[in-house]
């Protein structure tokens, strides 16, 4: 018993000192996985689908502006306005190549099966094909080894909270991040493709009675979902570098976050993520990184036995 | 009825499109008549799934060292290697290793590159009298006194005991924290380190830090090394060992650089490689940062004309590449072996013969010098065999203090 | 000039095209993370024989073949479409083959070859093979097709309850740190019960708090489960003995009075052990689909709601699907556990989760027969690939088919090589439902 007081004792004193360090670390995380989470809702608003692949989107992107920084800067060291330049060159790059493998998916793999009315089942296994064929076909063109991406920035601590260093690559997804998911959000609840693709969330068939192109509308999801994916893929990739399974983890927690912040409801996408990648990071603390999986789904698994439809609820065309 | 049957076609000519490629995308394969006998030598090893890489690296070493064996013309017999697919999988090995010693002119294998494998494929090796050379398994119990198994590294127990003496010894670091990546490699010199730390008189904390998806095969999330750095902070022990490979261990080296952190950090063999600075961002975190790799006296990596032959041959950057030179090494001690022992009594007699070879010479290679135990470890207790190399530069250090 | 038929003719053209060259880029020459490009240019522009005949770019042999595969499958179509005697030779066939005579006679005529295929087949690395690598994962594909074929429930951690099998046999033989239950040294077959009713078991512990879910968390928290598993059996060291793996498992023996038989390294004893209960499982296995409880499976799989409303308990005879799927993975553990006589934790991963999804998906889910079939002949494919490596083909890239495998089965043919008969008919519901439509 005074063991495991005295467990909880010293535990409880690293969580107090180091309780703002974690909690950046944490929403640093959380903000990819919600990145990334919006594409997984997204498609499963209009598709009732769950996008498998989506962790390959997110590889692709990563691995488009790893060539593209590499490109760029060579060996010299970018600082100011020219940082700035390269950042957004990268998360277009990314973006881009996110949207461009997201809409080939959506095509090949998913459009076929939905044209001939498939069961559920078979998408999620088509899904689970294409992403093993992609992390595959990656892993032999690019190599088996990780590499680190070039760096277009100079990180340093630029300021810190309660003690906490906050460093200039926090800041950089932070504001990258944050001003990719409020255009999201501005997107799908005030325009006319916003409109749409609420309404095809809704209820497709009325939709497309109503004069709204159902392919295009889809195609459109999987545009924004794989852009943010990819650039979500570009971001991480700038801290820890680039290799062909580095999708897998970051995009299964991302469904997580996209579950428990009810799928289908790009806000609670967001929180979602920002509740996982910060529990993550206490986690850490309190038992031991073996076991952040584990508390993970044990979130996950509590929330759905007693709040089914996650936390804020699911269906995009309701809250987004 | 007559719809799926023509689905059925289509589906078959679509996956015959794709296999087809297969045989005529190397139609370009070179055969020549040899008067001389054959002799195989296999690689086990994982050359598919998560560890695929070290079996490549591992076949692409012992391949350079037959080829050239073989391209000096001098040699009585043509030597060939052939490669038995593992994954690194203790419930694959088993088959491999029966596949290898039914081949009538396998004379020895190199393998398994995998703690788990060999100990899965030892008693097949064992009762067939196969010489089996491990070049890179170093889990303590695979040793276990059997006489044909040997390996081209020091065990973890060697490593991880120089490594926890240095650390608390030379460095002075009263506490340790001691983080396993939970990999069959890692797990095993952590606790070495752990073990061994504490009887030196540090008082060690054990942590775990599952492999993330940086490296191939892990799972976990890379956000979690921020996260444990904030939580060494807390706790400022003097000195961190990291049990693990380099993929993550460049993970780590910024968490902590950002978090403040400001002891001693150190990591044995397996982030002794080039990734390690390839994927630290920035390259600075890795500045300062301790690495030990076993047989001092050389890198444990190719150079010059065999380091120009390997990437021409495998594709694979040398310097990356871990393994490669002690599979370089036991292919020309094999080589050597054929030269010395009796060729007339066919090959289980020359099974039998390499063995006995094996334990009675001694060898010098790029990886330094070589000779077994009767138990199939290096000789030596490691004392001055085990190289500590600190970071100074943005590129993989070769200066060292051997311990 | 008629202009649609020239822009259908060259979209055709285009696709063909584009799905020649990805075929001549995953069989051709890998590339490397420093120069992006190199990997596809090589694929395209190197030069290969068409088989002998002439030599040229890669890209153009690929599309000559893949022009020629779509002008074969496209005939072969019209042929079927005309062919009348196909028709009524197709006919004929499915009524034999419907026929209960004719079904006992294959079962035993296949039941006679497994038991003689020892006598065939002499390599060794084959020997082994067949009882390790194609027997045991039978025997998962089987457990997996109670949960994915007959209930409809996709469970991507099912290489848990293997893995609780294989843990449990070493722990009833004393092989992990925690100590057994009857002393050390007990002989594996012991372990089969306390192994399969422990994999039951933690079919119900998971079953009972997900299977509540929609189909579509169900996966993910499958998933999750699968992962955990793993990591306890990697982290609990002072139980499992963690990364480093178990210390040895002993063979199976028996010792019933006189009678004394070890098995060992020789694979064929284990193969006979393996194939009983591959036959013994089958049974089970077909007995229950075609008992109320299987009829309840289809219902649930088929519409939830209206089988609720029918009386049935849902969550009752889902959580049986997986206690009883979980059966045959426990006993796989056990086989897996006492022939390779050690385990780590690294063996039961996910990508072993989906490779056992993939044995189910190609033979056909629901279908007994198609699971095993589909079994055997991908198992046989990549131990083939493993063993002997046709040149020019690269071992890891064995993934890349097996994820386009699974893309062109959904499409072309989503119930599988045999599909279940059960599934077959809602396909045709379905497909003329289609036609009228169009």
């Amino acid at each position: 018993m005074h063991g495991f007081l005295s467990y909880l004792n010293a535990h409880f004193h690293a969580l107090r000192l180091e309780f703002w360090g974690l909690f950046i670390g944490g929403i640093g995380s959380g903000i990819i996985y919600a990145m990334v989470a919006i594409g997984y809702t997204m498609v499963y608003g209009v598709l009732r689908l769950i996008n498998f692949a989506h962790s390959e989107i997110f590889m692709t992107g990563a691995f488009a502006g790893y060539f593209t920084l590499n490109y760029l800067i060579g060996s010299s060291s970018p600082t100011g306005f020219s940082s700035i330049l390269l950042i957004i060159v990268g998360i277009l790059a990314g973006g881009i190549t996110g949207s461009f493998f997201a809409v080939v998916l959506e095509r090949v793999a998913y459009r076929p099966l939905r044209i001939r009315k498939a069961p559920k089942i078979a998408y999620l296994i088509s899904a689970i094909g294409a992403s093993y064929f992609l992390l595959n076909l990656a892993a032999k063109e690019f190599g088996r080894i990780g590499r680190g991406i070039a760096q277009p920035y100079q990180n340093h601590t630029v300021f810190t909270i309660f003690g906490a260093p906050v460093e200039m690559y926090n800041i950089i997804i932070f504001v990258a991040a944050g001003i990719m998911l409020i255009i999201v959000d501005r997107l799908v609840s005030k325009t006319k493709l916003g409109r749409s693709i609420r309404s095809v969330a809704q209820d497709s068939e009325t939709a497309s009675l109503m004069g709204v192109d159902i392919d295009r509308t889809i195609a459109m999801t999987f545009v924004i979902g794989g852009f943010l994916g990819g650039a979500a893929g570009f971001l991480y990739a700038l801290n820890v570098g680039v290799l062909y399974s580095m999708g897998f983890t970051p995009a299964l927690k991302a469904f997580t976050a996209a579950v428990l912040g009810g799928i289908g409801n790009l806000r609670g996408a967001v929180i979602g993520g920002l509740i996982l990648g910060v529990t993550e990071s206490f986690t850490v603390v309190f038992f031991s990184g073996a076991y952040t999986d584990v508390v993970a789904f044990a979130i996950l698994v509590l929330v759905l036995m007693f709040r089914p439809t996650g936390i804020l609820g699911e269906l995009i065309g309701r809250s987004a | 009825m007559k719809i799926r049957l023509n689905k059925s076609v289509a589906a078959l000519a679509t996956g015959a499109l794709l296999l087809v490629g297969v045989p005529v995308a190397g139609l370009a394969t070179a055969s020549s008549a040899a008067a001389k006998p054959v002799y195989v030598i296999g690689y086990e090893g994982p050359l598919t799934g998560s560890g695929a890489q070290y079996g490549q690296n591992e076949l692409g070493g012992l391949n350079l060292a037959i080829n050239n064996a073989n391209a000096t013309g001098m040699l009585p017999f043509t030597l060939q290697v052939k490669s038995y697919d593992s994954q690194g999988d203790p419930t694959l090995s088993p088959a491999q290793a029966q596949a290898e010693v039914a081949n009538t002119n396998l004379v020895a294998v190199v393998g398994d590159a995998f703690s788990g494998a060999t100990h899965a494929g030892e008693p097949y090796w064992y009762s067939a009298h196969v010489a089996a050379i491990t070049p890179s398994a170093t889990a303590v119990t695979i040793a276990t006194g059997k006489n044909n198994f040997f390996r081209m590294v020091y065990g973890d127990d060697i490593q991880g005991t120089t490594d926890a003496n240095f650390l608390v010894k030379t460095k002075g670091a009263k506490t340790v924290t001691v983080i396993s990546d939970g990999s069959f490699y890692g797990a095993g010199i952590a606790g070495v380190v752990s073990v061994a730390a504490k009887t030196a008189g540090a008082t060690v904390t054990n942590d775990a830090l599952p492999q993330t998806s940086s490296c191939s095969g892990g799972v976990a999330s890379v956000s979690e090394f921020a996260a444990e750095a904030t939580k060494i902070k807390a706790s400022n022990p003097a000195a961190v060992f990291y049990g693990g490979y380099a993929c993550d261990f460049a993970n780590l080296l910024p968490a902590l650089k950002s978090a403040g952190y400001k002891g001693t950090v150190m990591s044995g063999d397996g982030s002794y490689d080039a990734v390690l600075l390839k994927t630290t961002t920035p390259k600075s975190a890795a500045k300062g940062a301790y690495l030990s790799a076993a047989n001092c006296g050389s890198t444990g990596n190719l150079t010059g004309t065999l380091a120009k032959q390997y990437k021409k041959l495998t594709g694979i950057e040398p310097a990356a590449a871990l393994y490669d030179a002690q599979a370089y090494d036991a292919g020309n001690i094999l080589v050597a072996a054929l030269q010395k022992v009796s060729l007339t009594g066919g090959v289980p007699a020359i099974r039998a013969a390499i063995i006995t070879y094996l334990h009675a010479g001694s060898w010098t290679g790029v990886t330094g010098k070589i000779q077994f135990q009767a138990n199939g470890n290096l000789v030596g207790t490691g004392k001055g065999n085990i190289a500590i190399y600190k970071v100074t530069g943005t590129k993989l250090p070769t200066a060292h203090t051997c311990y | 000039m008629n202009l649609p038929f020239i822009k259908k003719f060259s979209t055709k053209a285009l696709i063909i095209l584009i799905s020649s060259e990805l075929a001549a880029v995953v069989t051709g020459p890998p590339g490397n993370g420093d120069t992006p490009w190199v990997g596809f240019h090589d694929s395209i522009t190197q030069k290969a024989s068409f088989f002998g005949l002439f030599v040229t770019g890669r890209w153009a042999l690929f599309y000559a073949i893949g022009i020629i595969s779509y002008l074969a499958v496209h005939f072969f179509k019209k042929l079927n479409s005309n062919n009348s005697a196909m028709d009524s030779l197709r006919s004929q066939y499915s009524s034999v083959a419907k026929n209960k005579y004719f079904k006992l006679a294959a079962v035993l005529v296949i039941g006679v070859l497994a038991i003689l295929l020892p006598t065939v087949i002499t390599d060794p690395f084959w020997r082994e093979a067949m009882v390790s690598q194609i027997a045991v994962f039978v025997l998962l594909a089987l457990g997996l097709n109670v949960v994915v074929g007959f209930a409809g429930l996709l469970d991507l951690g099912f290489v848990a309850f293997y893995a609780v099998g294989a843990y449990a046999t070493a722990w009833c033989t004393g092989a992990l740190p925690m100590p057994p239950i009857f002393g050390s040294h007990v002989n594996p077959f012991f372990a089969i019960p306390i192994a399969i009713i422990l994999a039951m078991v933690a079919g119900v512990i998971l079953g009972i708090p997900t299977l509540r879910l929609r189909g579509d968390y169900l996966a993910i928290v499958t998933l999750g489960f699968g992962e955990i598993i793993t990591l306890f059996a990697n982290n609990l060291t002072g139980i499992t003995g963690g990364a480093q793996g178990t210390k040895q498992v002993p063979h199976f023996s028996l010792h019933i009075g006189p009678l004394k038989y070890i098995w060992g390294l020789d694979p064929v004893p284990y193969y006979y052990l393996v194939i009983g209960f591959v036959i013994l499982f089958i049974f089970i296995f077909y007995s229950l689909e075609h008992s109320r409880v299987g009829r309840a499976w289809t219902a649930i799989r088929e519409d939830e709601v209206a089988a609720e409303s029918l009386g049935i308990n849902p969550l009752k005879y889902k959580v049986m699907a997986f206690a009883i799927g979980a059966a045959s993975a426990g006993f796989a553990g056990v086989m897996t556990a006492a022939q390779s006589n050690f385990l780590t934790p690294a063996t039961f991963t996910l990508a072993l989760s989906i490779n056992i999804l993939v044995l189910v998906i190609f033979g056909g889910m629901g279908s007994i027969f198609g699971v095993v079939f589909g079994a055997i002949v991908i198992q046989t494919i990549t131990m083939y690939l493993i063993h002997t490596p046709p040149a020019g083909y690269q071992p890891p890239d064995l993934y890349i088919y097996i994820g386009a495998l699974l893309v062109i089965m959904m499409i072309f043919r989503p119930g599988g090589l045999f599909p279940a008969r059960r599934r077959q008919r809602a396909d045709v519901a379905t497909s003329s439902l289609e036609n009228s439509n169009g």
